[in-house]
């Protein structure tokens, strides 16, 4: 392997991190490739691939919440250029607070905090949206984060991202659930997906992974009346939808535990006893399976 | 700074169980002098093979290859056939063609399909070793039916003192599960076509499609002595150390894919109400001052 596929490679293993392993994972990536120089110009694409993928999550400078740095939060270089900003740094946007920022990608902090005006014909459904969704996360997570985009140029085309995470390194355990939503009101729809990752690796590497797509046509009364009532009745449409999830993802469980996993292997044999190994060598299988059909039935 | 093999297993124990293979590619690509210690230590998923002499399925692992070419336990041969290969002692062979069938018939008792193999191998010291490899896959026949795999390393060594012997167990299991959900399977047969028709109005309108994986290893470790009459003893001692070890283990990976997993994600959502709670709560400490003033 030349040195450029040797950063593709370490760039690969970066995108598939376990929620908050990412530093674990560059730190096992530095040693293995020990090139830090080339390694250090190679990953800055894929750390900032990886974040906005995962909505990785930011403290806004001079406010007290947490917004998400997402494609859906990027903001348009060219105004940048225009500006005559040479760096290129990337700014996002915290709709909320209404204020840009510039992210650094590998201390996964935000800085230079600026004031944005937001489009005026998509604001007042935006906000109406946002604090549906502030009101949603209080009610059904424990830890979650979540942002409201509106679309530049699309007024009436808005993006609802949420986002929680729990790391316990102590514990061996990581898990992240992300949801996000195109609410399209040119064409009353939305469509959406939720990602639940989880990593639990005591002694072993254990993980979930699941992807559910959805879309809806809006009924009429989610789309005539005032933003507020819209936006709440959009939410409770949402959240009907991610607890039937969830609930569907027990019945998941309960089905691959109770035909896949027994499919795979009995806790017993039929005979419901351990084997006696000390026959075991002699053992007539078919025999021994027809006797014990006899006993229990069809157990 | 830290060993680089080190780095290499902590690296394989946080990335996807699905892509293993994948991985330990890429990683045996950036450091081709580390190949060896990678694959003795990484287990990967157990390769299906044919014996081509009885036309019986065998398991392909790093402990029956040589070059290029894995060694069937059924025949003793090499496929691609090797002039030279190694092969285990008369003596050893004639155990391990013993425990291959006894562990074909712990592997019809417990897995009901599925295959295993046994492969055997002296030691430097005059002890031998050995692992036990059982491997079974359910494919899914429709779409959204669940389809998995279970794979079994169970590597041993053995040292006899006596009439007694030493054994040192070391277990893999690696359990991959996957099901697939689409609106169409939202129930059964005339209910769906019904969910369907309602498609124009509210709730019923969703589209919905997607999959669950469940997938990963845990490896557990063992030391036990075992009485010793003659070599077929060996045997049924490692049979029962596996059995038992396979139990726990199926236990333990009940309790994390089917509890600790599912656990996790009830601690990033909540289905219930939280704020409901939380107002009850406060309200019923409100009562309890009230009664107590």
């Amino acid at each position: 392997m030349d040195a450029n596929e040797r950063i593709q490679a370490a760039s690969n293993f970066l995108l598939q991190s376990p929620p908050g392993e990412i530093n674990d994972v560059l730190n096992d990536v530095r040693n293995i490739i020990s090139d830090d120089d080339s390694l250090q110009h190679g990953i800055l694409p894929v750390l900032k691939e990886y974040n906005l993928a995962q909505f990785i999550t930011v403290d806004v400078p001079g406010t007290d919440h947490q917004s998400i740095v997402s494609e859906a939060a990027r903001i348009a270089a060219s105004g940048l250029r225009a500006e005559g900003e040479e760096q290129q740094q990337q700014r996002f946007l915290d709709p909320r607070s209404k204020t840009s920022f510039v992210f650094d990608h590998l201390a996964l902090e935000a800085s230079d905090p600026q004031t944005v005006e937001p489009d005026p014909e998509s604001e007042s459904f935006r906000q109406a949206l946002e604090t549906a969704v502030l009101s949603y996360l209080s009610a059904h997570f424990l830890d979650g984060v979540g942002a409201v985009f509106a679309t530049p140029g699309s007024p009436k085309r808005f993006v609802i991202q949420v986002v929680a995470n729990k790391y316990n390194p102590t514990n061996y355990w990581s898990g992240r659930w992300r949801s996000e939503y195109v609410v399209d009101l040119n064409e009353d729809t939305v469509t959406g997906k939720i990602l639940v990752n989880v990593h639990y690796y005591e002694q072993g590497n254990v993980q979930l992974a699941t992807t559910h797509n959805i879309s809806l046509t809006l009924p009429p009364a989610a789309v005539t009346s005032t933003p507020s009532a819209s936006a709440s009745k959009i939410l409770a449409l949402i959240a009907d939808e991610e607890g039937n999830y969830q609930r569907s993802l027990n019945e998941t469980y309960h089905e691959m535990g109770e035909k896949t996993f027994k499919g795979l292997r009995r806790a017993l044999p039929m005979t419901r006893q351990k084997i006696d190994w000390d026959k075991v060598l002699g053992y007539k299988l078919g025999a021994e399976l027809t006797s014990s059909k006899g006993v229990f039935g069809n157990s | 700074m830290a060993d680089v093999v080190d780095s290499m297993l902590d690296l394989m124990r946080r990335l996807p169980p699905t892509r293993t293979e994948e991985n330990v590619a890429a990683l045996i690509g950036i450091c081709p002098d580390y190949a060896d210690d990678l694959l003795g230590s990484v287990d990967q998923p157990l390769q299906l093979k044919t014996d081509r002499a009885t036309g019986k399925e065998y398991l392909a692992c790093d402990y029956n290859r040589d070059g290029e070419s894995y060694r069937s336990p059924w025949s003793n041969e090499y496929d691609p056939p090797l002039d030279d290969g190694t092969v285990p002692t008369p003596k050893l062979r004639k155990l391990e063609i013993a425990a291959n069938e006894a562990f074909d018939t712990y592997r019809e008792m417990y897995y009901e399909g599925g295959v295993s193999s046994v492969y055997l191998w002296d030691l430097e010291d005059g002890g031998f070793a050995g692992v036990v490899l059982l491997k079974k896959v359910m494919t899914a026949a429709t779409p959204y039916e669940p389809s998995g795999s279970w794979d079994s390393i169970h590597v041993f060594e053995t040292a006899e003192r006596g009439r007694q012997a030493h054994y040192k167990l070391t277990s893999t299991v690696m359990l991959h599960l996957l099901t697939r959900k689409g609106s169409e399977a939202a129930g059964p047969g005339v209910e769906k076509k019904q969910e369907n028709k309602g498609e124009s109005k509210g709730l019923e309108g969703w589209k919905r499609e997607g999959e669950t994986s469940l997938s990963g290893s845990m490896t557990r470790q063992t030391e036990q002595d075992w009485p010793l009459q003659d070599s077929s003893s060996h045997i049924s001692n490692t049979g029962k150390m596996i059995e038992e070890m396979e139990i726990k283990m199926r236990n333990l990976l009940q309790e994390v894919y089917f509890g600790k997993t599912r656990d996790i994600v009830y601690d990033l959502r909540s289905v219930d109400d939280l704020e409901k709670a939380r107002r009850q709560r406060e309200l019923q400490k409100e009562l309890v001052g009230f009664i107590k003033r």
